[in-house]
């Protein structure tokens, strides 16, 4: 912290932003001072809103024309507040360069991935085309890209997530910078993708020496890959010291809190037998005397012919009455799907799905809109999954209004308050729109709206994937807590194997569209008995440091034995 | 799915439109008050001779006959004879098309030409006076009618400035039009005119989306000046959604050559579908509507394929 500020390649000295709005000035960071020296990686955490994305911005000058700007930042020696376009164009991926979040929307849609890194090559050094394609083939070989040759010549929407995000970091290091700033590099990638791409930041960072400005929100991450850690609240730095301090001592109440929300994955190695830790199972799942749902053999496919898709092969799984199954997977593994099919939302092309003991797919009309009653559903977006224009009261109404027509209105009125209150939502926003509350009071009301029926089965997709996690912890607990009180049973989809490890009686994990193992979720996620399974698990991160870097040890250890890493 | 089974199916879709096209065209015309034999015999005509005249053209019989007969000659290029000018409607529309497509090709050339940087300029220099005076001017071109914004040029043209005649170039060959292009210059600008509007907005909006997206950031961040991130990567991608505009805007643009051609006594096929329109010349209407609705299929099919070639993710079925 107290080192020579001569030596550190991004000086930044009572930074203070302001967005002007339409609606008056908003101020977004205050009073954010911070280092980093050449080799150490700096991670700036916080909650969305915390103004973490906007000191990164801030960095290489990329805030928007909107933005006021207060303070001092320096990127090796270059004044970056009040410099121009020339300036900063110069400093722009040469001195300093950044990774992105979101690897979809990050590059050029239509052009070849080899010319837009050619691109950032030419903007610093006088090389000819021809050298700098050249020399972009050989930083896709770097990053991890196979047959660098041929994918130079691919367009962004012809490679993975993750390929993709090995791309933008290939353009970020093309030049060899000093700095690289990386908001939330990870956060739109699978963990074992995750845990790739941290690898490679980890390995260019520790050849050359650059200094890394790392943004992020999980605290696994952190633990994985900071020297030095900063948290933010409202715009400042609360706390900052190295990673070992925060994250297991830290200072600040607002640190406190954040690290005690964080879900932690319980890993006990897979030598331990460590039965303690796991929620009991209420009852035997290869047979539940009456499942709520269950799916036998089913497949699902999409398109036709040459087209078509499998999303789903011979995927059997059971859900018991007050029974909560957590399915896990990577992205495009049938999750989803999985969870669709339990609903009645996609048909099967083979199998059997019963949903309370009765053949979905010889049920019709009148009788199957009964059936689906009794099941609610929560999805990932609360934006998308409300209708802007109902009121909250309206929104948890509707159920009713669909599926008891003859119920009168001060009965159903006084049903959406008690759903409401049950859920934790105060009397008052019951007359707002959706977009007038947070994200987690959003997630309350689709909760409500779910259960307002007295569903006998809650299907939740991701329900909390997009919020902080405070606000993810409380969701989960009243979850949890309703539960208890109507006795629901509880398919719940998600990434997260933390989460699921807290929620889960059971387990069912799914890779490209079949079953890979399933089990109660203690068994299951200490004592994996599918390779797909362990390497899930060793690539999540725990926000312990000490822990953490033993577990990457291991996990080297393991993918070196194993051959060649995993690929999503 | 390669180039060759995409266009196949393309062009199947596009004939099963012009198809309905002509169906609905049929009917519609067959519906006027009157139908054609009053409008070739005039008021005057006897019964006798309307009878006598609706049979002799098969007009007596059932229409679905009617219909069929039509197709099996359209089939041979044969569009009919106009009532009116007791000619071969393929002749005298093959006489008239490529004038009007001149007229058309140039007004869209020129209205591409200036509108497409217009718009990205604006973008970039959005909310600032220029964009808002570029921003006024269009919506007054896009709201004034094509017959009284020619008629203004008229005016300041050619009799006030008298920089160009007030007659588009006369004659039957295509030679005779391209060898006065200064007498060309008023009807191109006036079919240009609403073109440039529009398009200048389209793009200006298409540029601004682009501007917000994030490729342009990491552009940005990459060290790249805001030059070079328009030219290189903004405008191609802004240019895709408004080339697929660019199809549907052939009957707008067939639309302004009817009221320019008649304006500047262009003789072209505006100008034979607006008498053929006063004479009730049926056989020449349907004719003249089927040329415009094929050119607005072929327009949208080679906005579809050319939206191919520029954009790689509509190959693979993505966008």
């Amino acid at each position: 912290m107290n080192a020579n500020t001569g030596t550190d390649i991004l000086e930044v000295e009572g930074l203070g932003v302001t967005f002007a709005t339409d609606t008056g000035d908003v101020p977004a960071v205050r009073e954010v001072s911070l280092q980093v020296r050449p080799g150490e990686t700096l991670a700036l955490v916080g909650e969305s809103g915390s103004g973490k994305s906007t000191v990164a911005l801030a960095a290489l000058g990329l805030l928007p024309g909107n933005a006021h700007v207060s303070g001092r930042v320096a990127v090796g020696g270059t004044e970056v507040v009040g410099s121009g376009e020339d300036t900063l164009a110069r400093l722009r991926g040469r001195t300093a360069s950044m990774v992105f979040q979101e690897p979809a929307t990050a590059l050029d849609p239509l052009t070849r991935i080899g010319r837009q890194i050619a691109e950032v090559i030419r903007n610093h050094r006088p090389v000819s085309a021809r050298e700098a394609a050249a020399e972009a083939v050989e930083l896709l070989r770097r990053v991890g890209i196979p047959e660098p040759e041929r994918r130079a010549a691919a367009f962004p929407f012809q490679l993975s997530g993750g390929q993709r995000q090995r791309v933008v970091i290939a353009m970020a290091i093309a030049n060899s910078p000093e700095l690289l700033v990386a908001d939330e590099p990870t956060t739109a990638l699978d963990v074992t993708v995750q845990a790739e791409i941290l690898d490679l930041l980890r390995e260019l960072a520790a050849d050359s020496g650059t200094g890394v400005l790392l943004v992020t929100h999980n605290m696994g991450v952190v633990a994985d890959f900071a020297d030095r850690v900063a948290v933010m609240l409202h715009g400042e730095i609360v706390e900052t010291g190295p990673v070992e301090e925060v994250l297991l001592r830290p200072r600040h109440d607002y640190t406190r809190r954040l690290l005690a929300a964080v879900p932690r994955l319980t890993v006990t190695g897979p030598a331990q037998a460590g039965s303690t830790a796991a929620p009991p199972t209420p009852e035997d799942p290869t047979d539940p005397a009456s499942p709520v749902v269950r799916l036998r053999d089913v497949s699902v496919q999409f398109g036709h012919r040459a087209g078509a898709v499998r999303a789903l092969h011979e995927v059997s799984l059971t859900v018991g009455p007050g029974e909560t199954v957590g399915l896990v997977g990577e992205s495009g593994s049938g999750k989803s799907t999985a969870a669709r099919v339990a609903l009645g939302l996609v048909k099967p092309s083979g199998g059997a799905v019963s949903l309370f003991g009765a053949d979905l797919r010889r049920t019709r009309g009148r009788a199957r809109r009964r059936l689906l009653s009794g099941v609610g559903v929560v999805l990932q977006d609360p934006v998308a999954s409300l209708d802007a224009r109902m009121s909250v009261a309206q929104c948890v109404a509707e159920p009713l209004l669909v599926h008891r027509r003859d119920m009168r209105a001060a009965e159903r009125r006084s049903r959406v308050a008690d759903m409401l209150e049950r859920v934790g939502l105060e009397k008052k926003l019951a007359a707002r729109g959706p977009r007038e509350l947070s994200g987690g009071q959003r997630q309350r009301v689709s909760l409500a709206r779910a259960l307002v029926l007295e569903p006998r089965l809650l299907v939740a997709d991701e329900p909390t994937s997009a919020l902080d996690v405070r606000v993810q912890r409380t969701v989960l607990e009243v979850i949890a807590e309703l539960q208890r009180e109507l006795g629901f049973a509880c398919l719940f989809v998600s990434h997260d194997l933390a989460v699921v490890q807290q929620f889960a009686q059971r387990v069912v994990v799914l890779r490209a569209g079949e079953v890979v193992e399933q089990g109660p979720t203690g068994n299951t996620l200490l004592q994996p008995t599918s390779e797909y399974t362990r390497r899930l698990i060793a690539a999540v991160p725990v926000p312990d440091p000490v822990v953490q870097r033993r577990r990457r040890a291991e996990r080297g250890n393991s993918t070196a034995l194993a051959g060649r890493g995993v690929t999503a | 799915m390669d180039i060759l089974w995409f266009l196949t199916r393309r062009v199947l879709q596009a004939l099963a439109v012009i198809l309905i096209v002509t169906v609905v065209v049929f009917c519609l015309l067959h519906a006027l008050p009157g139908g054609p034999a009053r409008g070739i015999l005039g008021p005057q005509a006897t019964a006798q001779q309307i009878a006598a005249f609706n049979h002799e053209q098969g007009l007596d019989r059932s229409l679905p006959v009617q219909y069929v007969y039509y197709l099996g000659t359209l089939l041979q290029g044969d569009l009919g004879t106009s009532y009116a000018l007791n000619e071969g409607v393929a002749q005298l529309i093959g006489q008239r098309l490529p004038k009007t497509l001149v007229l058309t090709v140039l007004s869209a050339l020129v209205g591409l030409l200036l509108a497409i940087p217009l718009g990205m300029w604006q973008a970039v220099r959005r909310n600032k006076p220029v964009d808002y005076v570029v921003t006024g001017l269009s919506f007054v071109a896009y709201s004034t009618p094509v017959y009284f914004l020619g008629l203004v040029l008229v005016l300041v043209f050619t009799q006030v400035l008298r920089w160009f005649p007030s007659q588009a170039p006369q004659g039957d060959s295509l030679a005779q039009v391209f060898a006065d292009p200064a007498a060309l210059v008023l009807p191109v600008v006036s079919g240009a005119a609403s073109m440039i509007a529009v398009f200048s907005r389209y793009m200006r909006s298409a540029t601004l989306e682009n501007l917000a997206e994030d490729y342009v950031r990491t552009a940005r961040a990459g060290g790249s000046r805001r030059g070079a991130i328009l030219r290189r990567h903004v405008f191609r991608n802004s240019l895709t959604p408004v080339v697929a505009m660019l199809g549907y805007y052939v009957p707008v643009l067939f639309g302004g050559a009817l009221v320019v051609e008649q304006l500047f006594n262009y003789p072209g096929m505006g100008l034979l579908f607006w008498s053929a329109a006063q004479s009730s010349d049926y056989p020449v209407l349907l004719g003249c509507v089927l040329v415009i609705s094929v050119a607005t299929v072929v327009g949208t099919l080679l906005a579809d394929v050319v939206q191919r070639v520029i954009d790689p993710r509509v190959k693979a079925g993505r966008a």
